[in-house]
């Protein structure tokens, strides 16, 4: 996700307002799917509107991956930086606050308040750090059942999100189809590519070189700091498109360059900078874990991509990006064509725009007219 | 390319739906707003899905809650195993393919059926218009000057007919409409019918 997209502070509609997180503490023991357990789940979590009586409007918000909870409003009135999808969620915009509940958690093995590698094992008291259990998709989903459940809720009315959220969205239709309305997963895969793979490899070894991560028991002030934002720096380009780049740097130059290797070009000051803030909001423990379950994650498994897909009932729309190379179009096609020759009711929609992965984050009035359009159906 | 006058563009609705069996699983390519699709739920609860490359059509289908693919009906087609719908439906939409022999077999591949409408531009007053003036058809099904259409390959009756008899396809049912797009007619139609249906199936 980009920093700096988030900066500016549009109304597109009514806004949410001022909010707070609360945290979810369940003290019943958390099992992993691929074994391994933690003493108590921890989710921190913010919800805006009101659930009404019947306690069926309910919508899910699924982060993408380093992502967090806070998807709308301003924690204060003088912050500028609102929640990553502020545009989309609030009275009367796309995802509609003045009829709906919206819950967005952060994902279990984060490192926004949710349990994580970086958060204290009560029976230790130390951090995780490695001994935190391998972590999937299904075991990020299983959370946030539980904290569904914690709200008197049966039933959501809607599980929306993009990319890891797209799969967490999936995850959901898949292991709790009794639970889930109707779904949207939005620049999403069935599983990781070898490029795709490839790419968080090299990310995760850039962590993993930096002699600060120390085996993944480095401290607050003395972490691998710059393997993270190396990781992140060139995980950002993946998150764009070469027209969308082009666009918005092209080979413009800083005048303040006096060393060789100085930042010379626009585009390496906006990566560099991309690098340093991630590191001062991100974990590098966890961006192991999450890259990691993520490229595990494959819907194809154990048997096919219509077998796993079988046990959905809600409707279903997906969204693909033209622009988007990480998680192209044809693997959001392939979704929807397993789940249509399944015979299930599932709807694909292709928006071009020019901003590759990081689209469904971009202000676009046709994606607001298709969500809010399926969110009534 | 949908003709602006609704009766016209619904004109096949009822003759489709005479063909459908209830709950049929069909794919409507080229679905448009997904008009037919929704007439098909409500009066025969089909499983429908449609495919449209437009986004804006697509938008439209799912306001009514009807499945919908945005993409290239081949490439659709290609997704699908054999005989997985009851009924592929080609609505106005056979013209407008760069490959029809291709598409519509791979449309009798798919569906045990297909299920082919379009306008008959052996039509006499098609004839007439280009005898007389020398011009392109404008009319309510093609209301844009050739500027602003998209490449159609039109055909008249007689030519689908021999089309599906060079290719063993099987003709089960066929209705002819008269220039008024309502009544049947069935004398000399290549002249007389300005639309036709045709419900198909692959004979081998």
């Amino acid at each position: 996700m980009n920093d700096s997209e988030q900066a500016t502070v549009v109304s597109d509609g009514g806004e949410v307002g001022i909010v707070e997180y609360q945290d979810f503490v369940s003290g019943e023991r958390f099992h992993f799917e691929a074994g391994g357990s933690i003493p108590e789940l921890r989710l921190r979590y913010e919800t805006y509107g009101h659930l009404n009586k019947a306690k069926d409007n309910a919508i899910l918000i699924c982060h993408a991956l380093t992502g967090d909870h806070h998807c709308a409003g301003v924690y204060s009135l003088d912050e500028r930086k609102t929640g990553w999808w502020n545009f989309m969620i609030g009275p009367g915009k796309p995802i509609d606050t003045s009829e709906y509940f919206v819950i967005c958690s952060n994902a279990l093995g984060g490192c926004q308040g949710s349990s994580g590698p970086g958060s204290i094992n009560p029976e230790t008291g130390k951090p995780y750090n490695l001994e935190f259990p391998k972590l999937t998709v299904r075991d990020m989903v299983r959370a946030q059942a539980l904290l569904v459940d914690s709200l008197g809720i049966d039933r959501l009315h809607a599980v929306v999100g993009g990319s890891m959220g797209g799969m967490q969205t999936f995850q959901w239709a898949i292991d709790y189809p009794e639970r889930v309305g109707r779904y949207i997963a939005l620049a999403c895969a069935a599983r990781h590519n070898a490029q795709t793979i490839a790419f968080n490899d090299t990310g995760r070894q850039a962590i993993i070189t930096d002699p600060g991560w120390q085996n993944g028991n480095y401290t607050a002030d003395n972490g691998p700091d710059q393997g993270l934002a190396v990781a992140r720096m060139m995980a950002h380009i993946t998150y764009l498109s070469d027209v969308g780049m082009e666009h918005k740097f092209g080979r413009r130059r800083r005048a303040s360059a006096k060393e060789h290797f100085d930042i010379e070009f626009e585009v390496e000051s906006y990566l560099r900078y991309q690098g340093q803030s991630f590191v001062s909001r991100f974990d590098a423990n966890s961006y192991l874990y999450l890259t990691k379950a993520l490229d595990r994650f494959d819907l194809h498994d154990p048997e096919s991509l219509d077998a796993t897909l079988s046990a959905v009932t809600a409707p279903g729309l997906v969204v693909g990006f033209t622009s988007d190379w990480l998680y192209p179009p044809q693997g959001n096609r392939e979704l929807v064509e397993a789940l249509l020759r399944l015979g299930k009711d599932a709807s694909y929609a292709e928006l071009a725009m020019d901003y590759g992965h990081d689209s469904f984050l971009v202000r676009a009035p046709k994606l607001y007219d298709l969500m809010r359009r399926f969110l009534r159906r | 390319m949908h003709p602006k006058n609704p009766k016209k563009r619904q004109a096949d609705f009822q003759i489709i739906a005479r063909w459908v069996n209830e709950g049929e699983r069909v794919l409507d390519l080229g679905c448009g707003r997904g008009v037919l699709l929704e007439y098909l739920k409500q009066t025969k609860g089909v499983y429908g899905v449609g495919v449209d490359i437009d986004f804006d059509k697509v938008l439209s289908c799912v306001k009514r809650g009807v499945p919908v693919y945005q993409g290239d009906a081949n490439e659709v087609l290609a997704g699908f195993q054999d005989n997985a719908f009851d009924r592929v439906i080609f609505s106005r939409t056979v013209e407008q393919f760069d490959a029809p022999d291709a598409t519509l077999r791979e449309g009798l591949r798919v569906g045990k059926r297909a299920t082919v409408g379009f306008v008959n531009h052996g039509f006499w007053k098609n004839r007439l218009n280009k005898a007389l003036w020398g011009r392109r058809t404008i009319n309510e099904v093609y209301p844009n000057p050739w500027y602003a259409s998209m490449p159609a390959n039109p055909f008249p009756v007689v030519e689908f007919e021999d089309y599906c008899k060079l290719k063993n396809i099987e003709i089960g049912n066929r209705v002819y409409l008269a220039g008024d797009w309502r009544s049947e007619c069935s004398l000399f139609p290549n002249m007389l019918a300005g639309y036709a249906i045709y419900d198909l199936a692959s004979s081998c």
